[in-house]
């Protein structure tokens, strides 16, 4: 099972600095996320990654690189972009085509044919695929060698609720087998139930870096809501604890302590609480909170 | 490389244009060699080698036409590459065979043996012809000059469509410009040049700008195939054209050149 290491990725298209000095890890057995407003190089890392666009920086796959893998679909399966297929070749032999390339037997390209749900048009033309068939085209080429490591980018496209569910429970099952999976989406509803760790990136930088659970509770809009009838002995023992507090009547929105300081804090005060929850941010929030000022394209207000 | 290899050929196999360019090189030259036997056979003025060339090239040894089969096969060396970019082939190709001097390789080699085999089928079906209407056989040496000259003319052809379309990467430009290079452009040049030695002080003299060309790469390849040409009316300025070996080395240093500068972009880019 392979550690795919990133170490110093960059780009740049003449003045515009695409991605710049990304470093990551991608353990086995994990699916990792990777996050990014449009237009934050997402795809471009991938790309420089595999060797496909030419930029600094260096990705090892337990330590080779993907130009130096022999038949290099059976150790790392990639999806890249939507539909990358000849409109007139049948999707099986399409398939065909690049297990001759790899050694990858024709019983192999049933067999994911079968897995992705092709199986009934295995002599269709992509051309006249949906979006979610090509993609499920794709995900099939990816995993056509059995590869060990997984690199897609938007897998999800274009698939209907069914087959975003069956494709979560795949990259899950997977990934359960030690499979490495890289996988960006900006479902962040469905990355924030797939995905075990996270890659953010905003302007081609790194923004955060680690488990999904960590990357929310460090956002700031986490945070805690205590009712007590005896907030003036309360709030000076949160501001001690280096806490901000918020106060709307008897309610005290707290940030930058958790339930368990407060609760302590309380008890020492002497003040009484009568409601103590944690409110956790979600994906969506932490995420927008990270990237907020790294949004390469913004709408204007309607 | 092998692997290289494996995936041009199922790329072939798999795709109907393939089928459509062959069938459409063979299926002319098959209608226009019966027709064209079929008149000369009944003329007591033609026959011989020339009679073979005629049919062979389709009217294109006379250096009146083009060489209809290689405008046709030549389409194959630019699908060859240019697919890749118009369909977004390219990625998966190189995340399936990411050595992309194996890629590169492989695409010259297919392209090579698909031109030369579809040209030596079109010089077999016009020696069948000839065997079918009874005309005289070509000697030996006309009969392997002419399938030699065809085939890499033919093959060179494809490789230059091949490299237009690594170049753009845009197949239909890569398209435009095999069709039009040889057609048009060369025939600008042309007759730019006899404007200039006409106009010269001594427009009769040998040599001067005319050399030029002789260095017109696809006209200079053409020689490869011709018997006489429209070229040789222009002796009267002074310009003689390459043989049959030193238009095939122009033609082919031409090639040459533009594969070299599409195998440089085509390590250098981003795919």
């Amino acid at each position: 099972m392979a550690l795919i290491e990133a170490r110093g990725l960059g780009k740049s298209y003449g003045q515009t600095r695409a991605v710049n000095d990304l470093s990551f890890t991608v353990r086995p057995g994990s699916v990792t996320g990777f996050l990014g407003p449009n237009g934050s190089g997402k795809s471009t890392t991938m790309r420089l990654m595999l060797g496909l666009d030419r930029g600094e920086g260096v990705t090892t796959f337990d330590g080779v690189r993907f130009d130096e893998l022999e038949h290099p679909m059976r150790h790392v399966g990639a999806l890249l972009e939507a539909k990358p297929f000849h409109p007139t070749r049948h999707a099986r032999n399409h398939l065909r085509m690049l297990a001759a390339s790899n050694d990858i037997p024709t019983s192999r390209v049933d067999a994911v044919m079968a897995l992705v749900g092709l199986e009934t048009v295995t002599r269709g033309k992509p051309g006249k695929f949906s979006l979610g068939m090509g993609q499920r085209l794709g995900i099939a080429c990816a995993l056509l060698g059995d590869p060990h490591t997984l690199i897609l980018d938007e897998p999800s496209n274009g698939l209907d609720p069914q087959g975003i569910q069956w494709l979560r429970t795949l990259l899950k099952h997977l990934a359960g087998e030690g499979r490495s999976v890289f996988v960006s989406s900006h479902l962040l509803q469905e990355m924030g139930v797939l995905a075990d760790e996270l890659v953010v990136i905003g302007r081609g930088r790194m923004l955060a870096n680690g488990p999904v659970k960590d990357f929310i509770q460090h956002s700031t809009i986490g945070a805690v809501e205590v009712r007590t009838p005896d907030g003036a002995l309360l709030q000076p023992a949160l501001a001690a604890l280096g806490a901000q507090v918020t106060t709307d009547g008897g309610l005290l929105t707290v940030r930058g302590a958790t339930a368990e300081q407060i609760g302590d804090a309380a008890h020492a005060a002497g003040a009484r609480l009568h409601q103590l929850v944690t409110r956790q941010a979600t994906l969506e929030q932490a995420f927008l909170e990270a990237t907020g000022l790294s949004e390469e394209f913004r709408g204007g207000q309607a | 490389m092998i692997d290289a290899l494996r995936y041009e050929v199922v790329r072939l196999q798999t795709i109907r244009s393939t089928y459509w360019l062959v069938g459409i090189a063979v299926t002319f030259q098959l209608i226009m060699s019966v027709i064209l036997a079929a008149v000369i056979s009944s003329s007591t003025s033609f026959g011989g080698d020339g009679a073979f060339d005629v049919i062979a090239t389709i009217g294109a040894s006379s250096g009146f036409a083009p060489l209809f089969i290689a405008y046709i096969i030549g389409l194959l060396g630019v699908f060859s590459t240019g697919h890749e970019y118009r369909h977004g082939m390219i990625r998966a190709t190189l995340t399936a065979i990411p050595n992309r001097t194996h890629v590169f390789v492989a695409k010259i080699v297919s392209t090579v043996v698909v031109s030369a085999v579809a040209a030596l089928l079109c010089v077999l079906i016009a020696l069948l012809s000839i065997l079918a209407f009874g005309l005289d056989l070509p000697t030996g040496s006309a009969l392997g000059e002419m399938a030699l000259g065809t085939t890499i003319f033919t093959t060179l052809f494809s490789l230059s469509g091949l490299a237009f379309a690594a170049i753009t990467r845009n197949q239909t430009a890569a398209v435009a410009l095999l069709l039009l290079v040889p057609t048009v452009l060369e025939s600008i040049i042309r007759a730019i040049v006899i404007a200039i030695k006409s106009a010269s002080d001594d427009p009769q003299s040998d040599g001067g700008i005319v050399q030029i060309l002789k260095y017109l790469p696809y006209d200079a390849g053409g020689k490869l195939y011709t018997r006489a040409s429209l070229d040789d009316l222009l002796s009267f300025l002074g310009y003689t054209p390459f043989g049959p070996v030193g238009g095939g080395i122009v033609m082919g240093v031409f090639v040459a050149a533009l594969l070299a500068i599409a195998y440089a972009l085509f390590l250098k880019r981003d795919a």
